[in-house]
């Protein structure tokens, strides 16, 4: 692929690579790896804590995008919103040995996302942007709430496994999700 | 619950988390399933929920994972367009086949063999390097340590024990022109969520801190700290500081010495 091809792939947008993935385009399900593989890589890592569990759910996401990219409906939401919920829920279901339903985490679970993920610009900015509003947080809020979504843990396991009241883990798990709601309004 | 809905506003995001026991998530759910509204504030709020994924360590998948990847959507392009071709081009299968059928199998056993070795080899790679980035770390500081042991100018402070703690004992070793100092303590284990902390006071201006620790690592004489060269220190302490540590000592004192 000459140098102009890839700087013009890089410049599509996800829908457009879609479509062309949709028309069985390698170099567009290549273009879209390259996009967003670090980050759902980095998600899958942080909570399998194992890199070769990491990337079995990495090449699931990717294969299955290629096998049913005409199912994804701009319309219901992001595709990059999309990749970081299911890499959650099935990096989750591994960890804690549950089944996950992932034909119909497809068409089911609809995501927006906030901001545009599509450069590498937008996803480094955005990554300064969480952590400062995460570190902005008293460690009791940040530990459970990342305990929740790293962890897929409930309110009462939170209490449990911190040795907490469970009214106090509900206060700081809300406190910590309001935080971050008007961080990013 | 609110107006029909059992789900209020600021509770999309808890759902999106997935705190809720299970019979109220099922009950919740099995709302959103058929209420288009909630159904919209619920992908606003996964998106929103779904950031936090930024918050993990940044890394980059295996470089063979994307090739990988594009084998594996090879093969699976190639495996629906050939039954086609057959069908239309050869109306008999012809008598090679029944060598073709064999090799074919063989050759599938052997490619998923070599995906097996080249990816637990691409694992033994990243294994290696992890182990050597932690030799190189651990190299560098046990050179840093002896720089500081062997220097002429480094000078060694006993640390006394105080009234809050009457076993403790410790020492400093202190280079001012290198602005570094390693230390020893022998300390209990602190309070839960608690750490020690090491501070170096100049004669003139706040305390420095030289790091928080645990009994364990301090007391096999690893920690190594850097403090600004040149400065002029009166004395060091170590005090009870919360888990994280503090800017400025806060806890009580349990060593002191002076230099």
């Amino acid at each position: 692929m000459s140098r102009a091809q890839r700087a013009e792939q890089q410049n599509d947008s996800d829908w457009s690579l879609l479509e062309r993935i949709v028309q069985k385009d390698e170099s567009a399900l290549a273009a879209l790896y390259d996009r967003y593989s670090g980050l759902v890589f980095a998600e899958a890592t942080r909570i399998l804590r194992d890199s070769g569990a990491a990337e079995e759910v990495l090449q699931d996401l990717f294969y299955q995008i290629w096998r049913t990219a005409e199912k994804f409906d701009p319309a219901r939401g992001s595709l990059p919103g999309w990749l970081l919920v299911a890499a959650r829920n099935r990096s989750i279901s591994r960890l804690r040995r549950r089944s996950s339903r992932d034909d119909e985490e497809l068409t089911e679970n609809s995501v927006v996302l906030p901001c545009n993920l599509e450069t590498a610009a937008a996803q480094n900015q955005l990554l300064g942007r969480v952590k400062t509003i995460l570190s902005g947080m008293p460690d009791g809020q940040r530990e459970a709430i990342e305990l929740a979504y790293f962890e897929g843990m409930t309110h009462s396991e939170i209490a449990e496994h911190l040795a907490t009241p469970l009214g106090t883990v509900k206060t700081r798990i809300r406190s910590a999700v309001e935080i971050l709601k008007q961080a990013l309004a | 619950m609110t107006n029909g809905h059992p789900i209020r506003a600021e509770e999309f995001e808890l759902f999106a988390l997935g705190v809720f026991p299970g019979e109220e998530r099922a009950l919740i759910q099995a709302h959103i399933d058929s209420c288009p509204e909630c159904a919209r504030k619920l992908a606003e709020a996964r998106g929103r929920i779904a950031l936090l994924s930024l918050a993990a360590p940044q890394q980059s998948p295996p470089t063979l994972a994307k090739q990988r990847l594009l084998e594996k959507v090879r093969a699976e392009k190639s495996s629906t367009i050939a039954p086609v071709q057959v069908r239309e081009t050869r109306p008999s299968a012809p008598w090679w086949n029944t060598i073709w059928a064999p090799a074919a199998v063989v050759l599938a056993i052997a490619t998923i063999f070599l995906w097996i070795s080249d990816r637990h080899l691409d694992q033994q790679l990243q294994q290696i390097q992890q182990a050597t980035q932690i030799y190189q770390e651990q190299t560098q500081h046990a050179q840093a340590l002896v720089n500081v042991l062997v220097a002429q100018d480094t000078v060694t402070v006993k640390l006394d024990a105080t009234p809050a703690m009457p076993k403790a004992r410790g020492s400093v070793k202190y280079n001012p022109r290198m602005g570094m100092m390693c230390y020893t303590a022998d300390l209990p284990e602190p309070p839960p969520n608690m750490v020690y902390q090491m501070w170096a006071v100049p004669m003139t201006g706040n305390p420095v801190s030289a790091g928080i620790f645990m009994p364990a690592a301090a007391h096999n004489g690893q920690m190594l700290a850097k403090v600004p060269t040149g400065m002029d220190c009166k004395w060091f302490c170590v005090t009870v500081e919360p888990k994280g540590g503090k800017s400025a000592p806060t806890g009580p004192k349990v060593l002191v010495g002076t230099l």
